[in-house]
């Protein structure tokens, strides 16, 4: 499931206007214009075969590695497939043994809660950092590297490890909360109702590559507004909510959309931190969807039933993409007349 | 224009060509790499087990390369739930390790499957010797007539104790013990040692087997599940409570801890499991571990038979004969016997346990248990394992957490954990 977003709404190209001499090349009337572009068609032909040859290491990856086991996948999504057996023909029995299922209705309930608390909390920690690394101070570069390593080595199993210690009995965030809250808890790891936070706070952690797009859009907004609006008297929030944000409700998009997708996904953190062999946490409290659809495919050797999974996860995000995009009419705001 | 920068149609389709074929020849030559012009054959092999066992089985190999130079083996190892869901992939594709640990749970589902080796044409050509097997242990990996496993060594069902602990609450458990008995004992453990007793009986499918055995069930039967959803109502119901008192150990913690045992941890002072996991807990605590006998119902009967580690060969290795010799190697030569101890249990052909005299307190101990089980004649036929055995196991310990935890009911544990059953019996 490549999740590819294609163009970034701040740096969209330029639209050509109508009747740009430069850009359509124009021939001579007559016999002459016919020719050359006979000529220029073959001449634009074996280019495009070349194209297609050098991009062929590609498309045979795509076709044999992502196409070809999709489309075997969804074959399988009706079959029941043990791996070893040929595929048989079953319908829609798998769709309807899931929605049978209590453990596919928790993995989805976990899903959906760490979808819906995570993806806000991790956006709005990379914007506040955003905010406080856009200003003009020294040595911001190195703060920026620093934040933003997080992100680069987060998603690694041995990070999810180290996390697991942390946050297990008599480890430090155990001993932090007594010491300062003076409540006693135990490990987080432990802990059906405890575990989630845990895995929340680690991809808060990795705020990383949102803030790095977040800054990137701050550096956009021109500087006029805010001296206009500091003339008019505007306070600090005012300048926030009124210019800062609306100016770069494009890259917040962005970052929801590529977030919330991302979050859909999770898959290794929740597997280690859950205690990786057969379980996913104390009483199934990080079964994430894709755990679970691991733990049918590779554990229970049940690939129908796992593949038919993939594709409601496929389903279910699309419908999600499919409802931020339609909303983005109402709050997001792209500057076009300023141009 | 033709000539600057443009490649012509020719030259491309001759480059392209040729990378083909270059990859065409990677491909020729990576693919089975396992002979080579001298004659040295390279077989994999893969078991499941912790850091202590990886050790001794690495010298167990370097022994045999010595002996066999045209043999060179590659190994692989993990954890008892990892290791199966590797294998499980690998044999999928067609790619299983050539020979590897194996145990009766999953004898006749990767028979079903068509992944193991029958072993029988490999005995008959001399490869290997299915002699000299202690207490009918040679009939162990045999299914349907096929020799499909060729057992390492026995084992059984033990209470696995912190010996300090039990001496300190004085407690000396006798074979034949009840449950009343052991209940009293665990009670008492929590009261004056400050530490659960036990670390969660009620998840131990093997254990509860042996409950139900002693009851006139079993676990298993040659096609689904042995009791009734009553019975199971009844032990998680009693196990549930024994948390809440404290008697078990509390869920979260074991949790935590994992893959190291609680025991071993320090959180539970006893473990049902089986008698060769002391060497392991040995290896991870601090304390002294012996084995206790496993509680009756009717102050005589345990309900117990002798396990097995197995080696298996996959179907599909080009090496058959190298992976017998592997084999008969492994099950046969003193020198191995007197590197594995008792890891894997007791071994299973005379000449390898003769080989073997424990001079170690914890090796003696599981001598001396084995020999135990042996006299007072509790040993009895082993309970059938069906093909979806192995999903069953790893369903009851998780459903049993989620009751141990108090998420769910033990009425709607119980049902979860029917429904599951069900679909991996296919039943």
């Amino acid at each position: 499931m490549g999740t590819t977003v294609t163009h970034l709404p701040t740096t969209a190209a330029q639209p050509l206007t109508e009747g740009d001499e430069g850009s359509v090349p124009r021939y001579g009337p007559g016999g002459g214009e016919r020719r050359t572009r006979a000529a220029v068609r073959r001449r634009g032909r074996r280019d495009n075969l070349a194209g297609y040859l050098f991009m062929s290491p590609w498309i045979a990856g795509f076709l044999l590695l992502t196409a070809g086991p999709m489309v075997a996948s969804l074959y399988f999504a009706f079959t029941d497939y043990n791996l070893f057996d040929t595929p048989k023909w079953i319908g829609l029995r798998n769709f309807t043994d899931m929605f049978a299922d209590p453990r596919w209705r928790t993995s989805v309930e976990v899903t959906l809660w760490y979808v819906v608390v995570g993806t806000p909390l991790k956006l709005a920690a990379a914007l506040a950092v955003a905010l406080l690394l856009n200003q003009k101070r020294r040595g911001q570069a190195f703060y920026r590297a620093a934040f933003y390593a997080p992100s680069l080595i987060g998603a690694s199993v041995s990070i999810a490890i180290v996390w697991k210690a942390i946050f297990s009995d008599d480890a430090i965030v155990d001993r932090a909360q007594r010491a300062l809250f003076g409540v006693d808890v135990g490990g987080w790891t432990g802990d059906p109702d405890w575990i989630i936070y845990s895995l929340v706070a680690l991809t808060v952690w990795q705020f990383g590559a949102p803030m790095v797009i977040f800054l990137a859009g701050l550096k956009q907004v021109p500087r006029e507004l805010y001296e206009a609006a500091e003339v008019d008297g505007a306070g600090t929030w005012r300048r926030f909510w009124h210019i800062t944000l609306p100016m770069i409700s494009p890259v917040l998009f962005f970052n929801v959309l590529l977030e919330t997708i991302h979050s859909f996904q999770i898959f290794g953190s929740a597997y280690i931190l859950g205690g990786a062999g057969g379980t996913c946490g104390p009483a199934d409290a990080t079964l994430v969807y894709t755990c679970y659809l691991y733990v049918q495919g590779f554990e229970n050797s049940r690939m129908g039933f796992a593949s038919a999974m993939a594709w409601m996860l496929l389903l279910a995000v699309g419908l999600v993409t499919a409802v931020l995009f339609w909303s983005q009419r109402r709050w997001v705001h792209y500057e076009e007349a300023a141009r | 224009m033709r000539t600057n920068g443009t490649v012509d149609r020719r030259s491309l389709l001759k480059m392209a060509g040729g990378s083909m074929a270059a990859l065409g020849l990677t491909a020729a030559g990576c693919g089975s790499g396992s002979g080579s012009g001298d004659g040295t054959v390279t077989i994999r092999y893969a078991w499941w087990g912790s850091d202590d066992r990886a050790k001794r089985i690495n010298q167990t190999i370097a022994l045999f390369e010595k002996k066999h130079p045209k043999i060179k083996v590659q190994t692989d190892f993990q954890p008892y739930l990892d290791f199966w869901k590797k294998f499980n992939t690998q044999a999928s594709g067609g790619n299983p390790p050539d020979v590897f640990q194996n145990a009766i749970g999953f004898l006749r589902k990767y028979d079903e499957k068509n992944v193991l080796l029958d072993l029988n044409e490999q005995v008959e050509a001399g490869n290997l010797s299915m002699d000299n097997f202690r207490a009918g242990l040679e009939e162990f990996g045999r299914v349907d007539g096929k020799l499909l496993g060729v057992p390492v060594g026995s084992n059984s069902m033990a209470l696995v104790i912190d010996q300090p602990v039990f001496a300190k609450a004085g407690i000396s458990p006798k074979p034949g013990w009840t449950w009343d008995e052991y209940h009293d004992a665990m009670a008492r453990i929590r009261d004056t040692q400050g530490r659960a007793g036990d670390s969660g009986l009620y998840g131990v499918m093997y254990l509860y087997d042996l409950f139900l055995r002693q009851n006139g069930k079993a676990f298993f039967t040659e096609d689904g599940l042995g009791f009734t959803e009553a019975d199971l109502v009844d032990w998680w119901t009693k196990g549930f409570q024994g948390v809440r008192s404290g008697v078990y150990a509390d869920p979260k913690k074991v949790a935590q801890i994992r893959p190291k045992s609680a025991v071993a941890a320090e959180i539970a002072a006893s473990e049902f499991t089986w008698d060769n996991f002391t060497i392991r807990y040995t290896s991870e605590g601090k304390s002294q571990y012996g084995l206790a006998p496993i509680p009756t119902t009717d102050g005589k009967t345990t309900g117990q038979y002798l396990g097995s580690l197995m080696l298996s060969g996959s179907r599909r290795t080009q090496h058959p004969k190298e992976v017998a010799r592997f084999i008969d190697f492994m099950v046969h030569d003193p020198e191995v016997a007197k590197i594995m101890g008792y890891d894997r249990g007791v071994p299973a052909t005379t000449e390898q346990y003769e080989a073997f005299q424990p001079t170690d307190e914890v090796n003696k101990k599981i001598a001396a248990y084995e020999r135990q089980l042996v006299e007072t004649r509790v040993l009895q036929p082993i309970t059938p394992h069906p093909a979806g055995a192995d999903v069953c196991e790893a369903a009851f310990l998780r459903v049993a957490e989620d009751v141990g935890l108090g998420k769910r009911s033990v009425d709607e544990a119980v049902q979860q954990f029917f429904t599951e059953a069900k679909t991996a019996l296919g039943s």
